[in-house]
């Protein structure tokens, strides 16, 4: 049997310069070779198999006519569907169960991060054939092979790229790796399809890119009007950054743009990856011979991954400088180099020289914020990872997700030993690192959600009882009276509190209601900081429905009200209630969106800094208060800088 | 003023819509002293040019040029039940971030309040905002959400099966707020 050496390409950056550059050379070869007409026994043996859950040809049929071009041997899935996958086998069970059957897995996947994924649960190497929105290596080395063969060389070209730059994953690998040879990219996305923000930061963190919006008259001439982003290396040739129809923020003289430009990257709108709303585009850049003309684009060769919809002018077709074609063509003879590249080290050390990342410690890591991650499609299995990554504010911890790379900015740090938390500042960075190395820090999104998980702030004032167990038990009568009363069908009424204490007080409601009216309410605990799979129904049912159903949200304090909205955006995923109620057992004001409760134990006006905790025994015993229940308000300390000020 | 039209109540005329939203603009203004990070959202079709009357007011009130976008949110069915469906969004035309930024809602009509989740909703994909205000021209009652309007321009109770509508010059040729069962 062959053993390829486990070197996983999930993005190109897994490839060194000098590597890239030697694939380059052996597709060259292969080329060659292919003209004429020789055959190959390189890979005889080898076994590659293709797992595709999205729909591809042109990568799909290209890999798999590369690895019989060098006398290996495919086996496929005839179709695969990442959402009936998703039901049954884990995508991690696939792969293991698959490269006991194959030397080589090549993945497609819809979403971001899988091909990490499979990366680390297969015995044998994977290669990434595109993942969600995230990286398609092998184009992005199609796409410096033809600039290569076009150009002579790598170093230092100017390519301008167009069109969908937000979720175009061609675009985000090509950017990387143009980044990494030093080149100029002049960014010319469609309105509100911008390079991403995670890119950027990617780039200026590892590359030390620096961009800024800049609007150039040729680009404006193809592209109906819209800005360029221009991406440059700050060394070694600092290209002068100026805007100009957009607010200038650091006004410098304005610069004549790049001198010439020496290719065209044109892509196509990623419709699939939009919803239904965003569809249409009709405004889509539409590219063609016109751009060509000016003396600065005239030696510049036009590229698109392919296929292409409207965006690509046919009459280009013929023109020398149009490569395209010859770019789709290059898939075969790169995707054999890439291939026999692997065999070529089947003897190298496989374990990557670096340091571990740190990692978020995993059971208190929140979810990724990006839906389309893979962690929180297979959360099943799959803990999210973070890394903390550049700041943008000084009031926010920024993590990156170590499988999609999107960032998620918390507020609220905590440290798990002391189960202490603070608001996040500057001055807590030197901690939140150390505690990172320990493996202690936990993030919370809002405070609610840290004292949920038991924390207490760093510090707290003088505190006062505002409501004791009799009381709550009073006002928690009185909203149960005020239901009944005001919903007259109870039978299509549904009570859901938010975890913990919302959950409980829906308990009681219940109890209450049932015990005065007879009529059994269904009643659900919603965690809203797991969204969807937050759901839980309670009091032994199975399922929970809200279709149709008058629900009684249930919280023990409202403040802002974005808990609340988040609450409905749930329950409106699941379906379409008949209305919605809310109860909270105190409103301390200080509302940030126009919610206002129906049902209110007692309004208890506050300060900024004060905090509501409410304590809330699990219902046991029939009625009655429940003797370890109160309402305490306090003021709070909430950062070290606060204290160190106080103190 | 109230006076009776053919088979509907005029509930305001031109003059008190141009009252209202003057008086709407002053109270935002009171109640967000930094303009600075104030922006409009206007719901399509008639809070969409509320909200434009509302950023001229704010613009000569302030000086003040308020940013402004528009969501688009209709009534969409997707099964064949024949019962009501919920809003839903269908096109959002919002050009800048919402990150930080004190968002005032604008429509024309609060009723139900499910038009208004679902711009929350919408919302909720453009940037964490700072808040969420909500304008209304006029708020009907019979709410079936627990939403709330910060400003509004007049409270209206309509007798059962009566409706309220709002016409606007710019899409309905005159400026009128109107009660009765015939559009």
């Amino acid at each position: 049997m062959l053993r390829l050496p486990k070197i996983d390409i999930v993005s190109i950056d897994d490839l060194s310069i000098g590597e890239i550059e030697r694939i380059m050379v052996m597709a060259d070869g292969f080329a060659q070779r292919l003209e004429a007409g020789e055959r190959l026994h390189i890979a005889e043996g080898m076994i590659m198999a293709t797992l595709f859950y999205e729909p591809s040809t042109r990568t799909r049929l290209s890999f798999e006519s590369a690895a019989h071009r060098l006398g290996g041997s495919v086996i496929s899935s005839a179709s695969m569907d990442a959402s009936s996958a998703a039901k049954g086998e884990t995508l991690a069970d696939t792969v293991r169960v698959v490269s006991g059957y194959a030397d080589l897995i090549v993945i497609r996947h819809p979403y971001d991060g899988a091909a990490r994924v499979a990366a680390e649960y297969a015995r044998c190497p994977v290669i990434n054939a595109g993942d969600g929105s995230r990286e398609h290596p092998t184009q992005t080395l199609c796409d410096l092979y033809i600039l290569r063969k076009k150009k002579g060389h790598l170093r230092g070209l100017t390519v301008a790229i167009c069109g969908d730059l937000k979720f175009g994953r061609t675009v985000h690998s090509l950017i990387y790796a143009l980044a990494r040879f030093g080149a100029n990219v002049v960014a010319v996305p469609n309105r509100g399809m911008e390079v991403p923000d995670y890119v950027l930061a990617r780039l200026a963190a590892e590359r030390n890119y620096s961009f800024s919006s800049i609007s150039i008259s040729e680009l404006k001439a193809l592209a109906g009007g819209l800005d360029a982003m221009y991406l440059t290396p700050s060394a070694p040739h600092q290209m002068a950054l100026f805007t100009s129809d957009i607010p200038v923020i650091n006004p410098a003289p304005p610069s004549p743009g790049p001198a010439s430009l020496d290719a065209f990257y044109v892509t196509r709108f990623q419709r699939e990856r939009r919803s239904e709303a965003e569809r249409d585009q009709p405004d889509y850049v539409r590219f063609d011979a016109r751009a060509l003309k000016t003396s600065r684009t005239q030696e510049a060769v036009v590229m698109h991954p392919l296929p292409r919809t409207d965006e690509l002018a046919y009459e280009l077709d013929t023109d020398p400088r149009a490569v395209y074609f010859e770019q789709a063509a290059a898939g075969v003879p790169v995707r054999m180099a890439l291939i026999a590249w692997l065999l070529e080290n089947a003897g190298r050390d496989t374990i990557k020289p670096g340091t571990a990342p740190l990692v978020l410690k995993a059971e208190n890591a929140p979810p990724c914020s990006n839906p389309n991650c893979i962690s929180r499609r297979e959360s099943r299995y799959l803990r999210s990872r973070f890394k903390p990554a550049p700041a943008v504010s000084h009031h926010e911890l920024c993590l990156r997700c170590e499988f999609c790379e999107r960032e998620l900015k918390v507020q609220y740090v905590g440290h798990s030993r002391s189960r202490r938390y603070y608001r996040f500042d500057e001055s807590l960075l030197g901690f939140v690192r150390q505690w990172l190395e320990d493996a202690t820090l936990v993030v919370f999104e809002t405070v609610k959600q840290a004292e949920e998980a038991g924390y207490e702030p760093y510090r707290r004032g003088p505190q006062r009882e505002i409501m004791n167990a009799e009381e709550i038990n009073r006002a928690v009568e009185t909203m149960a009276g005020q239901i009944i009363r005001d919903l007259p069908d109870l039978a299509r009424v549904s009570i859901v509190g938010i975890v913990s204490h919302g959950a409980v007080l829906a308990v009681r409601l219940c109890e209450i209601i049932e015990r005065r009216t007879k009529v059994r309410i269904p009643c659900a605990a919603l965690d809203v900081f797991r969204g969807y799979d937050g759901l839980q129904p309670l009091g032994g049912a199975q399922t929970f429905d809200v279709e149709d159903r008058t629900i009684v949200l249930t919280d023990d304090v409202i403040n802002s009200g974005w808990t609340v909205q988040r609450a409905m955006t749930t329950l409106w995923k699941l379906g379409r209630p008949a209305g919605m109620r809310l109860a909270v057992l105190v409103d301390r004001g200080h509302r940030a969106v126009p919610i206002r409760p129906n049902y209110v134990g007692k309004n208890v006006p506050t300060a900024r800094n004060e905090r509501i905790q409410v304590r809330l025994g699990e219902a046991g015993e029939e009625g009655g208060a429940k003797p370890g229940d109160r309402v305490m308000l306090y003021s709070m300390v909430e950062s070290l800088k606060e204290a160190g000020e106080s103190a | 003023m109230v006076q009776m039209s053919a088979a509907n109540l005029t509930v305001l005329d031109a003059a008190a819509i141009g009252r209202c939203v003057r008086r709407l603009a002053h109270e935002i203004v009171e109640h967000n002293p930094q303009t600075g990070d104030l922006v409009l959202v206007g719901i399509l079709r008639r809070g969409a040019n509320l909200a434009l009357r509302l950023k001229s007011a704010l613009a000569e009130i302030t000086g003040v040029d308020v940013p402004m976008g528009t969501l688009d949110i209709s009534l969409y069915r997707d099964d064949n039940r024949s019962g009501s469906g919920d809003p839903r969004l269908l096109a959002r035309e919002v050009a800048f971030s919402l990150d930080g930024k004190r968002v005032v809602l604008v429509d024309d009509v609060l009723y139900t309040g499910r038009t208004v989740r679902a711009a929350l909703d919408a919302m909720a994909d453009l940037g964490r905002p700072e808040s969420i205000q909500l304008a209304v021209l006029v708020d009907r009652g019979e709410r079936e959400l627990p939403i709330k309007a910060d400003f509004v321009g007049k409270n209206v109770t309509a007798p059962h099966g009566q409706r309220v509508f709002v016409r606007l010059a710019e899409t309905d040729g005159t400026d009128a707020v109107l009660m009765g069962g015939a559009k």
